[in-house]
């Protein structure tokens, strides 16, 4: 399982494939986020972590 | 024993057509964006007798993708930039030197950062191969220079895995992510040259790989150390450098004209680096708050709580700046601002 922004989903698909787990769940969080508020980051956050849990529960995003 | 199949570089068959071999390179993605000389069995034997290495032996796994560099793959590309067979022993020290975790290349091939790979040379190879280390060095025109560069960045590419757009996600990049690459000026330098100070024999040949985000001009006329130093020191300092923000490795190409200055007064390199860490420091306000924020995740352990008028020198210490003499006359030195996260690797070079 790892985590990162649409802008670096291919990377880490590309690099999952690299490293022979191309299987890998990956949840993906909107990009940019650097400039918005904390409450939109929190948000983004909680919305990620029930993207997570499917995914571990082996379901899609 | 056979060799396993997994270390043989792939062949094909093509027509003797230049024109179609380019547009198949350019279609597969397996050029920079430039023709390329076609890789023919031929042409890498030619380069493989310049190693005494075995053909399928792994010099190094390139991240991001953890392709196998062998020495096979490593010539293969080396062709393709145009290469003289002579230079392949280069390019093996080079793939070891960028593989060494000290390097981080993971992060510098995959990062938003332009940062590209510039390659070092020292000792008698740079004369050996005629790499330029005079007039224009890291600019256009001499062959060993360019194409050992080009090389370079094939490797990182098509080995590495770093396909602009997918796993190399740099934002705008920079000219020198094509080819960058110089000896050191050993013949007029005050100083001893980069592969002495760290410990190789002046007869040594070295290559060293430095992750360099480009490259600042600084055309100066300062006629005394403590002048040249200061104007030096104050084209570092920006508040948008990775270098304040992670504690980095920042590297200077001086010229001869302005290494001068520093021997007719006695400045050592060691006090020359001493100098500019000093006079670069920078007051954290200078930074954007969320760089102020990146910087205390990076630096407190270094340099305890980051407050707004503490000074933050570029670097953990003086020796971490470096110093090279290359280029030919003229009042011009080069900063070259580094990735951060990363370290320079130096290689001896094996013929």
């Amino acid at each position: 399982m790892t985590v990162c922004s649409t802008a670096f989903q291919t990377l880490g698909r590309a690099q999952a494939r690299a490293l022979g787990n191309s299987a890998l769940p990956i949840a993906v969080i909107p990009h940019p986020f650097g400039g918005r508020s904390r409450e939109e980051v929190r948000k983004l956050a909680e919305q990620c972590v029930e993207d997570i849990v499917k995914l571990l529960a082996g379901g899609k995003t | 024993m056979s060799e396993p199949a997994i270390d043989r570089a792939p062949t094909f068959e093509a027509a003797d057509d230049l024109d179609a071999i380019n547009r198949l390179y350019r279609e597969k993605r397996w050029s920079d964006g430039l023709p390329i000389v076609p890789p023919t069995a031929a042409r890498v034997e030619r380069m493989l007798a310049h190693s005494c290495r075995g053909r399928h032996e792994v010099v190094a796994n390139v991240a991001p993708g953890f392709g196998a560099a062998t020495v096979e793959r490593i010539a293969v590309n080396a062709v393709m930039a145009g290469c003289d067979p002579e230079y392949l022993p280069v390019l093996i020290a080079a793939t070891e030197a960028v593989a060494d975790p000290e390097f981080n290349l993971q992060g510098i091939q995959a990062t938003t950062n332009p940062v590209a790979v510039w390659l070092v040379l020292n000792g008698p190879v740079s004369k050996q191969l005629q790499v330029n280390a005079t007039f224009n060095c890291i600019g256009q025109g001499s062959w060993a220079n360019a194409t050992l560069g080009r090389a370079m960045r094939l490797i990182l590419q098509n080995i590495g895995g770093a396909q602009t757009g997918e796993m190399d996600r740099a934002t705008q990049g920079q000219p020198g992510k094509f080819t960058f690459c110089c000896a050191e000026n050993e013949e007029s330098h005050p100083w001893q040259p980069l592969h002495v100070e760290r410990g190789f024999a002046a007869t040594d040949s070295t290559v060293t790989v430095v992750g360099a985000e480009g490259t600042m001009n600084m055309n100066t006329h300062a006629k005394h150390a403590d002048e040249l130093a200061r104007v030096i020191a104050e084209t570092m300092v920006h508040p948008t450098s990775n270098e304040y923000v992670h504690g980095g490795e920042p590297w200077f190409i001086v010229g001869s004209e302005h290494a001068e200055i520093f021997r007719r007064e006695g400045w050592d390199k060691a006090r020359v680096k001493r100098e500019l860490w000093e006079r670069s420091k920078m007051a954290v306000k200078h930074l954007s708050a969320k760089e102020i924020d990146r910087a205390r995740a990076s630096r407190t352990p270094e340099l305890g709580e980051l407050g707004d008028d503490t000074l933050l020198p570029i670097s953990p210490a003086p020796d971490d700046i470096q110093l090279i003499v290359a280029g030919g006359p003229g009042t011009h030195s080069v900063y070259v601002p580094c990735f951060g996260n990363s370290r320079a690797v130096m290689r001896r070079i094996e013929s």
